[in-house]
């Protein structure tokens, strides 16, 4: 049986999943990146192997799509599990975000989203799953969002590829508790990667005002939270204060891997959804009068 | 201004879709069904015909399917709206269920079920919003499912399509609540319909053992609750977006502002 821990990460080359693949290679695990680019991916492999901690740990490269072709996912898997014994934790942190209205963000783009996200995630779930039940252990991570704890202007093609991220972890931890496998979301805030780079440079006047509530993060941060979530079960991963109230007020029918987590969420229920309703009012009260205002100089040019 | 409300349900030919269609012709309203089965389409208007209240009353049928390809969704509803009107109510009810065990569902069902679900809902609704915002009033609505609020064993492959439902409709209501038009998630529980028949043919024990703490209730009934709650909320989100409309802060001010420094910038050029 082994000793060492194997963890594969997709979306490892870049962002959050990068960081998280260092956190746990600081921890002495055996990495598998897995991404689409092959140079990004070589440039993480070397910082990851920074951060070894002993000289037998390893760094493995994959580049595939995770969202096109199940059995490519499936074959590239198998390999990662030959060379390095079989996953004992997936990170799906395969994703990207925009933002944008919904009547301008492009068509084919709802779909574009939802699969590198979801089904981006589903695939490399399918292929570990069936070693991890027969194991009798396993560690599966989804990399949702905050976005996928409430819709927000803005969002209408991202939310609900991670929205979708919550409903799979659920109903999956359902299906193999039994068998000692534990499933983590984690809702990270608005973080500080290319990524978000990338969302910002369509971002919308409103949605830029509304995330102003809350802050920037880095993904050193949200990787330490969600590695300590993730090895030690829990369901829910969040980051910061505003993370813990939304992830509370938002638990629905979650569950929860700790007594004390369910007395919390019970506690303050009733507390945050009051604080929630003000933050709604207080949104709702940003995008009207961005309207207002975009329809009086509307109106002023036309003037003109 | 139109006296009429006209209506547009998509899987509108069977189930909940079609109980909804009725429920609101019932009310006076002129219908559009729109799905993929021609046959069905007809049988279905048919039944909806016969709940008339007025002779001036029109059942139109419109075959697509509402999750291929959004340029054909987008011309079939410009037709619909050419034919009955501007759509005031855009219910989106075309979708299927199924349930199984994670690593049992065929692999392509995921994606599946999502193109259904989600894009066949996310279509329709582009396809109208824009009208919607032109004239400053309309109705969305979205069939989600309890399967959508929690994840249930069995479900790995339809529950993420009905969160999503969830996550669009936020959002959207936040985009489009000045517009005054109002966004509806329906959370049917299990329904007997032809869907919910399909669905158990693959039902895992644990899923049916789960779901017995539930009943399963009509189609009709459903229908009934979802149009009401369509129908009746305007008169409190009202009062309440009044209250916004009367006050200024900081937020207001900058935007003005970058608003004239970027038209002075522009005129520059």
């Amino acid at each position: 049986s082994k000793t060492v821990s194997t963890i594969l990460v997709t979306g490892g080359s870049s962002g959050i999943g990068k960081c998280i693949a260092i956190e746990c290679y600081r921890q002495g695990a055996f990495i598998t990146l897995v991404a689409r680019n092959e140079e990004k991916l070589l440039q993480a492999k070397k910082e990851v192997e920074k951060c070894a901690i002993n000289d037998k740990q390893v760094v493995l490269c994959i580049s595939v799509d995770v969202s096109s072709d199940y059995s490519q996912v499936e074959s590239v898997i198998k390999q990662a599990q030959e060379k390095l014994g079989p996953v004992d934790m997936l990170v799906n942190c395969a994703g990207t975000s925009m933002s944008g209205k919904f009547e301008e963000v492009e068509v084919d783009r709802f779909k574009k989203l939802m699969e590198v996200n979801y089904l981006g995630s589903v695939y490399p779930t399918r292929a570990v799953i069936t070693t991890m039940k027969e194991r009798r252990m396993g560690r599966i991570m989804f990399v949702s969002s905050q976005a996928g704890q409430i819709g927000l202007f803005g969002y209408t093609a991202y939310s609900p590829s991670k929205f979708a991220l919550r409903g799979l972890a659920e109903s999956l931890q359902m299906e193999i508790k039994p068998y000692n496998i534990y499933v983590t979301v984690a809702y990270p805030p608005d973080t500080d990667t290319p990524g978000l780079a990338e969302e910002n440079k369509t971002k919308p006047l409103e949605t830029r005002l509304i995330s102003e509530t809350s802050g920037v993060c880095q993904p050193e941060q949200v990787a330490k939270i969600v590695v300590r979530d993730a090895v030690q079960g829990n369901f829910n991963s969040s980051v910061g204060p505003d993370g813990y109230m939304l992830s509370a007020l938002t638990c629905g029918m979650s569950p929860v891997t700790s007594i004390t987590e369910g007395l919390q969420q019970i506690v303050t229920m009733g507390l945050f959804r009051t604080i929630a309703l003000f933050y709604l009012g207080s949104f709702d009260s940003i995008v009207r009068r961005c309207m207002i205002q975009r329809e009086q100089s509307k109106a002023a040019d036309k003037r003109e």
